[in-house]
């Protein structure tokens, strides 16, 4: 494996994607690595594989090629370490076009073709949400990476699991309190008029209620809007805090026009980093959000208090101390989500492990094996921090962190704790047959 | 059907890009329209204080450069059937990711992106590479029949391009997976199979220049090119230098079906870029921030690639019929728009080069390591298996700023040299000074729209 570490080559990387992904080649290459004295004693040596259904093409490719990037760095580190079960992990990439249909296709090529172990790496919920029923008639176990509620509200099936990254509910609710006790009880939340955005208004809503906060306006943008000025005088003037979650192109235009609506004073803003995840926070047009919070999945700069395991996955990554690749100053990654893949890829190595996993005929003990975990401790596995697992909601619980806006720089503020998020549970998987 | 049914079932994350066009977005990009629009018009204007004799001789200046040996076509060819070979066996047994496999990018972006840039700039290079020469050759070799077994008729005209050039297109911009690296070498194989029987049973020359619809578009980009081969003579050809579009402006006027076939050219880039912008997929009812992936917009998209097309095409015969009117010509419409239609080639390349551009710089990273390492088994052929694709050559504001430019200046410059080309065709055909300056008001006041329309599909918000 060629890990020559020379920023400034344009030949050279900190891991190099094909090396750590190419598959067969890989495994046999381990062969020859330290490890192999602990893979020649496990009983087989064939590869676990993992069908990664990426993003390649397609609407989601921007965050696909950070994905790709994590899973490479996870698989990398799990290999080096032994591999799962004493086998080596071996990735098969599939494209899924970011399209529902291709998405559905593309596990069945997985569990028929490929005959992979499982089917690992979703992000864009329209593809998981299109591809579960196809795992689920195939009970090919479905590790998505996805961040929506979708598993967790029981409408996916038993094969659907989220272990690597809490959901849009548990991020809506974990800010609540921070918001409503340290920037305003009188909250008016901007949104896309659809279902992202109707997931803040109807999560964030009840959550700010229950700790005293007030939803003082609602307002949905059209989806296609690219102009924003005329919606700002439906903000009321004793809003303390603006809570926005727009997304698209037109983010930055909506921005500097509220900047220009305000002139550097108005409310206190509270953002989702979504809005602008692999953007540089310097871009023209921000300045006015100098100052404004953030929710972040996982903290896109180097923080000072950053823990052992958080600077070895940056560092496995790829990631210098503004987030961006250390290879290209100008890649600014998809942090607050793509650490979901390390995390999803290590629960699948324990899971496999637990169930003392063999081939497909043990899929099924794969699930339970996975729904019986609890507790994730924070540590090289769980870079992002300690989670909690509800097995019968196929949903991982953690904390998030809030940031405020410091000379270009995204600082972590505060850390929601796990509970801040809970929920009362909607649906038990575990009551499915398997 | 899961994906028009899953986002108003299910609550989604949206997360919609917002880099590159949000950059662009802050621009005052309506500037750039409206002085490309004004560039374009003044040019027009410009040309009627002009004598023609001018363009005339400054499309007829040469520079001669030197010969080459045409025995050399069957080594070039034959390499590149070998690199179609060996492309096709690396899309069937080489990686499943359409970004780690050579075929896809191969085919998407070198050849087809960068291919047609580089013959637009220097000349039929296709002529000389073209992976059907050699084993046409071959096989004629043992059938002994060169010119075919039948004469192509006539009255095919360029309808077989036409049609085929459709397919491409549909293949490329509306069906599900054109990058998936076994599905494209089953749809090159088969069509390179068929292009082989018919130019065995047509004849290469007439096949390719007709016929086959890659080999049909690029030799017409070639028409665009600083470069000039002459005809084959005694085993060689001439090359010389000349003006870009000089070559336009003498080429033989083309049948109904070849203008159709080049407005279908330029329809399908422009749909291209279309269909991602919020405009289109708003019209449609489809939210651009959770777009669902090609599957939902199949009807949709193959709709636009034709209405596209119908659209330009009428627009474009009637600026034509229009200008004959003005000019009191009695030139057949069919006949001046044939002549005519040779001035949207640079439009044409304009298009591609600012459509693609960004694809083509992070693709062609990405197949310069595939290339090194065809079916992913850890060869390094060419030292740049590992090499780290620098998407963020692209990314960000100052970037987002560069791409703009150099898009905006291809489209204006493109429409500027398609004014100077149509003047110089219509004062062949007019006679006149004054009748070409009138003949040429309505296609100025066309070319001054597309101006502006492709202007607006690079700074309007885009889906993808």
């Amino acid at each position: 494996m060629t890990d020559i570490r020379k920023p400034s080559s344009l030949l050279t990387s900190t891991i190099s994607r094909r090396n750590a992904l190419k598959g067969l080649g890989a495994a046999a290459a381990i062969g020859t690595a330290p490890g192999f004295v602990r893979y020649a004693q496990a009983q087989s040596s064939a590869p676990i594989k993992i069908g990664f259904q990426a993003h390649r093409t397609g609407i989601g490719a921007a965050y696909g090629r950070w994905y790709e990037r994590t899973t490479a760095a996870a698989v990398k580190a799990i290999n080096d370490a032994g591999g799962i079960n004493g086998r080596p992990v071996e990735i098969i990439t599939e494209d899924d076009g970011t399209d529902a249909a291709r998405g559905a296709e593309v596990v069945e090529k997985f569990a028929n073709q490929h005959r992979t172990d499982i089917v690992y790496g979703t992000l864009f919920s329209h593809v998981v949400v299109g591809s579960a029923p196809a795992a689920g008639e195939l009970k090919i176990p479905y590790y998505v990476v996805s961040e929506g509620y979708h598993v967790a509200s029981g409408k996916m099936n038993r094969y659907v699991l989220q272990p690597g990254i809490t959901d849009v509910r548990a991020q809506c609710r974990s800010v609540a309190p921070w918001i409503t006790s340290n920037v305003g009880k009188k909250i008016t939340m901007i949104y896309p008029d659809y279902a992202f955005g109707h997931d803040h208004r109807d999560f964030f809503g009840p959550a700010a209620a229950e700790q005293g906060g007030e939803v003082v306006a609602q307002i949905p943008i059209p989806p296609t809007e690219s102009s924003f000025t005329r919606y700002f005088p439906q903000i009321p003037a004793d809003t303390d805090v603006i809570y926005h979650v727009m997304v698209g192109p037109a983010v930055l235009t909506f921005v500097k026009e509220l900047g220009e609506f305000y002139g550097g004073s108005g409310p206190k803003l509270f953002g989702f980093i979504d809005s602008l995840e692999a953007v540089n926070i310097n871009s023209p047009g921000l300045e006015f959000l100098e100052g404004s919070h953030f929710w972040e999945g996982m903290p896109r700069y180097l923080q000072e208090d950053a823990t052992d395991a958080e600077k070895a996955y940056r560092e496995a990554v790829g990631l210098d101390e503004t987030g961006a690749s250390v290879n290209d100053a100008n890649d600014v990654s998809t942090a607050a989500h793509m650490f979901g893949c390390w995390e999803t890829l290590h629960i699948i190595k324990d899971a496999m492990e637990a169930a003392d996993y063999r081939g497909p005929e043990d899929r099924a003990k794969l699930i339970e094996a996975t729904e019986a975990m609890t507790e994730f401790p924070e540590g090289p596995a769980h870079p992002q921090g300690a989670k909690v697992f509800n097995g019968k909601i196929h949903q991982v619980f953690g904390s998030q962190s809030i940031s405020v806006v410091e000379n270009g720089r995204l600082n972590v503020v505060h850390r929601t704790s796990i509970e801040d998020g809970m929920y009362e549970p909607e649906a038990d998987y575990t009551t499915q047959p398997l | 059907m899961f994906g028009l049914a899953g986002p108003a079932l299910f609550p989604a994350e949206a997360l919609a890009h917002a880099a590159d066009r949000g950059h662009v977005l802050l621009l005052p990009t309506g500037y750039y329209l409206l002085g490309g629009a004004a560039a374009v018009a003044l040019t027009f204007l410009a040309l009627a204080f002009m004598p023609p004799s001018l363009l005339e001789g400054l499309a007829r200046v040469r520079l001669a450069i030197g010969s080459v040996p045409t025995r050399l076509r069957m080594v070039t060819s034959a390499a590149t059937f070998l690199l179609l070979i060996g492309l096709v066996t690396a899309g069937i047994l080489g990686s499943r990711d359409p970004l780690s496999n050579p075929l896809p990018l191969v085919f998407w972006t070198v050849f087809w992106i960068g291919l047609t840039l580089l013959q637009g700039v220097v000349g039929n290079l296709w002529w000389w590479i073209n992976p059907l020469y050699a084993p046409w050759r071959a096989l004629t070799g043992l059938t002994g029949h060169r010119e075919g077994f039948v004469p192509m008729p006539d009255r095919l005209g360029y309808w077989p391009a036409v049609a085929l050039f459709f397919g491409f297109a549909w293949f490329e911009l509306v069906y599900l997976a054109p990058d998936d690296p076994a599905r494209l070498a089953t749809v090159v194989t088969i069509y390179f199979s068929a292009n082989l029987v018919a130019a065995l049973a047509f004849g290469y020359e007439e096949w390719t220049r007709r016929g086959e619809c890659l080999s049909v578009f690029l030799g017409m980009i070639a028409r665009l090119a600083i470069v000039e081969g002459s005809k084959v003579e005694s085993g060689r050809r001439r090359i010389a230098l000349c003006l870009p579009g000089a070559k336009l402006v003498s080429a033989e006027p083309l049948p109904p079906s070849g203008t159709l076939f080049l407005l279908l050219a330029l329809s399908t880039v422009s749909f291209d870029g279309l269909m991602r912008t919020f405009l289109w997929l708003g019209l449609f009812g489809v939210n651009p921030l959770e777009f669902p992936g090609r599957s939902a917009v199949t009807g949709i998209s193959s709709f636009g690639l034709l209405a596209t097309f119908v659209v330009l095409g009428a627009a474009f015969h009637a600026a034509v019929a229009l200008g004959e009117r003005l000019a009191g010509a009695s030139e057949s419409i069919s006949s001046a728009a044939g002549a005519l239609v040779w001035s949207i080639i640079p439009i044409s390349m304009a298009y591609h080069f600012s459509h693609y551009l960004t694809s083509f710089v992070i693709n062609g990273q990405y197949a310069l390591a595939a290339l090194s390492d065809p079916l992913m088994s850890g060869a390094d052929l060419f030292g740049t298996a590992g090499m780290h694709v620098q998407a963020g050559m692209l990314m960000g504001a100052e970037r987002a700023w560069l791409v703009w430019n150099l898009q905006a200046a291809a489209i204006v410059g493109g429409h500027l040299l398609a004014v100077l080309v149509a003047h110089a065709v219509a004062f062949r055909l007019y006679g006149s000074a004054d009748a070409a300056t009138r003949s040429q008001v309505p296609l100025a006041v066309l070319m001054v729209l597309y101006t502006v329309f492709g202007l607006w599909l690079l700074s309007s918000p885009t889906a993808a």
